[in-house]
């Protein structure tokens, strides 16, 4: 018993909830002052601050565990804290923090900030319990209340298409979580119990003669929770849900809710049903097959997209099953990358989605043709958006290069005949479409060429000194490149993008560990 | 003979004579005595569910101490006592909520009537749950449909008259079915009593005589109880009934009264026919089957309705669905896992009821999908209640509705033939759920366009009897999803005593 671990969970989710309360109460919901407005920025940064604290100190002060109570004979709700939980803990923590730093100047222009604090601050405390459940049934209590929680952030504007957008999400969810479930029932009954431990606890004399069945439930597993992560077939749902919220929440949902569904995926192969198991079986090479495809399938359309968020929104459909590819090789290297893509992507894509959130605040702009350049007149936000590109595409010395890296060694050592070289040739030519679809944008950005040039240029050459003085006045009526709140986030996740993968070894010794205590 | 062993026959009796007692009482009155009667019975309940658990063994109760040919049995185990606490707990709860829709929807000069109604009802339920008698059993199912019928057109609405009309022919041809069944029973035994039923039953069943009318029997009291208690095919008296009575009469039909028909069966099941012939017949398959058609169809019709109230009402048919489901496994899991669905639907959809009325209140007494636009906003109470019963409908687990359905699907693994039907059914049955619970949930979040019409804020005050009983309601919920192990534990050694 170990009650500490409750506070980062329900302290987020108290406060976010008591936040929730005061903004239904609200007749009006036109934004309030200036003073209203700091007021509550110092409220979700001290909540936040608080929690991500805790939850931190928390994780990383010992294997502690709780048992809170019983749901039915042998399944408690159960939490605890291993090195798997302490990494996701980790990531979430910091993509939340930043993300709610720039949503402090960002929600300005789509109102409804309590709100949105109030579920933002909600998810926290969920996501944390969900990293720290220690029981395939308590993870999925609050698989789902991901999904419920992290839905109001999907229809924030309350337009049509938001709210079918979250609905269609929700589904998408809702349908994998039972492909889940499914799996829960029958795990329950031919593993010795539902906690993880890592090599999984499947009862082999019970399970002898059920083979056929289990490995069905496993891989519904892997396809429902594989939804969340945007894995074909259930994918659908990702580049609608993820482009219509506000920047800062398609942040959050892009770079750590898709994880959510790594983990539950981790969870229920490495830590409740073996690899062992699942080795060579028909579930492993319809695994690889689904993540390769949605690998070339996100790319291919991110590719030809023209909706900078929605492009974005693919690439991560296609990023996120380079993890699961990793996970379905079933070699300790692959899952060392794995966990390493992780959190480079969480980081990665974090950072492209708020600087997408530049665009559209401070221009308007949603089109990535609209977009040339814009290095001349943000060049700070643009070389963050360089570097992190970079690590998308796996340039070395970026993080993206290490991850990559570690997938293509343990496809190759892996032994799976035709995947064992399919699976590089897919992730190069995949690699190669990632520069394809976000290098230009940083290319035109700086170099746009000389049609863009004529309406871009700032009146330099000072003609008449009356007109170049309105000119300078105007410039710093819109003040700085961008305010620090927005700017600092960028620039902290360009530099761990890179600083991934100058230094990575801290980062992948540590899933390296992870990797041989599950084989 | 502890005299603690009296109250089944005391609270039944109690309830019985205090139903024609409210007919001389004014309204105001009639009310005193209901609640002080539901309220009696259930602690009466209570303290033999207390007795039965202490020595460990159900006892049969010999009414005027005559023995069985010529006098009447009580038996009482550890599952009656129970569920006769908890259907009171229930209908207290229902009768709180719908307090003001039936001081406003029923005639002033009709109010005594209402109670009357409700005691009977109580009366009936608690006589089936108690029972050893066949025959007494068909009778106060009888009282049951017509105090049913009481309550569902004392609204005194074009609809609720055409409603109560179709409840009664479909009800009554479920009791002239069960009747039948009876009649060919004893026929075949020659006796009425269940437990000499049983044996002479498992007798007939071992030599092999009377094949073709024991199975007839069967067939007709399960389709008789089945259609009383709107399985699939026979549902369709259900929507209206449920949709255009007062609350309090939604509430506890849907709840309460076809549970009881439920428990009946299951009573038939396991002490009047002998598990193990129940099994051998193909009855069983036949109710599994149209279990999962009701469970799909019945979301399906929920989702193309919209009016919120009818809605729920649909909800209820894929509902029953589940319980036949259990039923229909023919497995000790399968049968507890339905009882305990009982027990966690009767919360969940007294609690949806009421909580749909109190979005009612504050979108202008409308309960069309249009109105309620922001109606969780404006009660709020309302508004939690009703997601929390959305979040058990669905499934999440902590509510009532995951446990149950963690239980049918360990009932169904394993099974040899029914695992995947059931897993599938169960599948898409969550899913469907998921879609119009949602969709609603989110409906009662979305603030109201400017410029609408008729809604109004209601506080937690305004109405502290149903706020009263949606709080009461949740924690009912919360106590079946957060603490299922002792009560799982009771209806299995309660159902071990059936034998």
């Amino acid at each position: 018993m170990d009650a500490f671990l409750l506070i980062p969970i329900v302290l987020p989710m108290f406060f976010g909830a008591l936040l929730l309360f005061f903004s239904f109460r609200e007749k009006n919901t036109a934004p309030g002052g200036r003073r209203e407005r700091a007021r509550l920025c110092l409220y979700v940064s001290a909540v936040l601050g608080i929690s991500v604290a805790l939850a931190l100190a928390a994780a990383w002060s010992g294997d502690r565990e709780l048992v809170l109570f019983t749901l039915f004979e042998g399944v408690p709700v159960y939490f605890h804290v291993d090195a798997l939980g302490r990494l996701f803990v980790t990531v979430v923590s910091l993509i939340w923090v930043l993300s709610a730093l720039f949503a402090f100047v960002y929600m300005k222009h789509e109102g409804k900030e309590k709100r949105y604090y109030g579920f933002y601050l909600i998810l926290y405390g969920v996501l944390v319990a969900l990293d720290f459940s220690g029981n395939l049934v308590t993870m999925y209590l609050f698989y789902e209340l991901t999904t419920l929680v992290s839905m109001p952030l999907v229809l924030h504007n309350g337009t049509r298409e938001a709210v079918m957008a979250a609905l269609k999400y929700l589904f998408y969810s809702m349908c994998g979580a039972y492909g889940g479930l499914f799996s829960v029932f029958f795990l329950y009954r031919y593993s010795d119990s539902l906690n993880f431990a890592p090599g999984g606890t499947l009862n082999q004399a019970a399970a002898q003669g059920h083979e056929g069945i289990l490995l069905i439930a496993v891989f519904a597993a892997l396809v429902g929770f594989g939804a969340k992560a945007g894995m074909v077939p259930l994918h659908a749902w990702l580049p609608t849900a993820h482009p219509v919220a506000p920047s800062p929440a398609s942040a959050v949902l892009s770079g750590v809710i898709v994880k959510s569904g790594v983990l539950a995926v981790v969870r229920v192969v490495f830590y409740v049903a073996g690899t062992d198991f699942l080795q060579g079986t028909w579930v492993q090479y319809v695994w690889m097959t689904l993540a390769l495809l949605t690998v070339f399938m996100g790319s291919m359309l991110a590719y030809r997209e023209q909706i900078f968020k929605k492009r974005l929104a693919y690439s991560t459909v296609s990023q996120v099953s380079y993890i699961m590819f990793g996970l379905s090789l079933l070699t300790p290297d692959a899952f060392t990358g794995a966990l390493l893509h992780v959190v480079v992507h969480a980081v990665v894509k974090c950072g492209l989605f708020l600087t997408a959130g530049v665009f559209v605040y401070r221009f308007g702009y949603t089109r990535a043709e609209e977009l040339g350049g814009i290095g001349k007149k943000m060049p700070k936000t643009m070389w963050c958006y360089l570097l992190l590109s970079l690590t998308l595409v796996g340039i070395p010395p970026t993080g993206g290069f290490v991850s990559k890296w570690y997938l293509a060694e343990g496809a190759l050592q892996s032994g799976t005949g035709v995947f064992s070289w399919l699976g590089p040739v897919v992730l190069l030519v995949s690699a190669l479409l990632t520069a394809g679809y976000l290098l230009p944008i940083a290319m035109k950005g700086f170099f746009p060429g000389s049609e863009h040039l004529q309406g871009l240029e700032e009146p330099h050459g000072i003609e008449e000194p009356g007109e170049g003085a309105q000119a300078h006045s105007s410039r710093k009526a819109l003040g700085p490149e961008l305010s620090p709140a927005m700017l600092v986030p960028l620039v902290v996740l360009a530099a761990l993008a890179v600083w991934l993968g100058v230094f990575p070894g801290p980062v992948s010794e540590y899933a390296a560990r992870i990797a041989t205590a599950v084989f | 003979m502890a005299f603690v062993q009296n109250f089944p026959f005391l609270s039944i009796l109690l309830s019985l004579f205090s139903g024609p007692l409210c007919s001389i009482l004014s309204g105001k009155w009639a009310k005193r005595v209901n609640t002080g009667v539901i309220v009696t019975t259930g602690v009466m309940s209570a303290f033999v569910l207390q007795h039965v658990i202490s020595t460990g063994q159900s006892y049969v109760y010999q009414m005027g101490h005559f023995p069985a040919p010529w006098g009447n049995e009580i038996r009482v185990g550890i599952l009656e006592a129970f569920m006769a606490c908890f259907f009171c707990a229930v209908m207290l709860l229902c009768m709180l909520g719908g307090i003001r829709e039936r001081e406003e929807q029923i005639q002033e000069s009709k109010q005594n009537l209402y109670y009357v109604m409700v005691n009977l009802l109580l009366c009936s339920l608690l006589a089936l749950i108690y029972t050893n008698d066949l025959f007494t059993a068909y009778v106060f199912v009888e009282i049951n449909t017509i105090s049913a019928c009481g309550l569902i057109m004392i609204r005194q609405t074009g609809r609720t008259y055409e409603a109560a009309a179709r409840y009664m022919i479909m009800s009554l041809s479920g009791s002239g079915l069960l009747l039948l069944g009876i009649c060919y029973l004893y026929a075949v035994t020659g006796h009425l009593l269940m437990s000499n039923i049983r044996e002479q039953v498992q007798f007939l069943a071992q030599t092999g005589q009377h094949h073709l009318s024991l199975m007839v029997a069967l067939g007709l009291m399960s389709v008789g109880l089945a259609m009383k208690s709107a399985l699939y095919p026979f549902h369709t008296w259900l929507p209206d009934a449920y949709g255009y009575s007062t609350l309090s009469s939604s509430a506890i039909l849907s709840s309460l009264v076809s549970k009881g028909y439920i428990f009946l069966l299951i009573k038939i099941f396991c002490r009047v026919v002998g598990f193990n012939v129940v099994n051998e017949s193909k009855v069983v398959n036949v109710l599994f089957v149209f279990g999962i058609i009701g469970m799909i169809m019945g979301s399906l019709s929920a989702i193309k309705e919209n009016n919120l109230t009818r809605m729920i009402a649909y909800s209820s048919v894929a509902q029953i669905g589940y319980i036949y489901m259990g039923l229909g496994l023919a497995t000790e899991a399968g049968i507890v896992a339905g009882l305990y669905h009982v027990l966690s639907h009767g919360a969940t959809k007294a609690l949806l009821f009421v909580a749909a009325s109190g979005l009612g209140d504050a979108s202008g007494n409308s309960d069309r999908f249009a109105d309620i636009t922001g109606a969780g906003l404006r009660n709020k109470l309302a508004g939690t209640a009703f997601l929390a019963g959305s979040l058990s409908m669905v499934g999440l687990p902590m509510f009532s509705g995951f446990i149950s359905k963690f239980f049918f699907a360990q009932a169904a693994v394993g099974h040899a033939h029914k695992m995947f039907p059931t897993v599938i059914a169960l599948a898409l049955s969550t899913i469907l759920n998921a879609v119009y619970f949602m969709k609603t949930v989110i409906r009662i979040y979305t603030p109201a366009p400017e410029g609408s019409v008729g809604g109004r804020q209601i506080g937690v005050w305004e109405q502290p009897a149903k706020s009263a009983a949606l709080v009461c309601l949740i924690l009912l919920n919360l106590i079946l999803g957060l603490n299922s192990d002792p009560i799982v534990r009771l209806i299995q050694r309660g159902f071990e005593m059936f034998d």
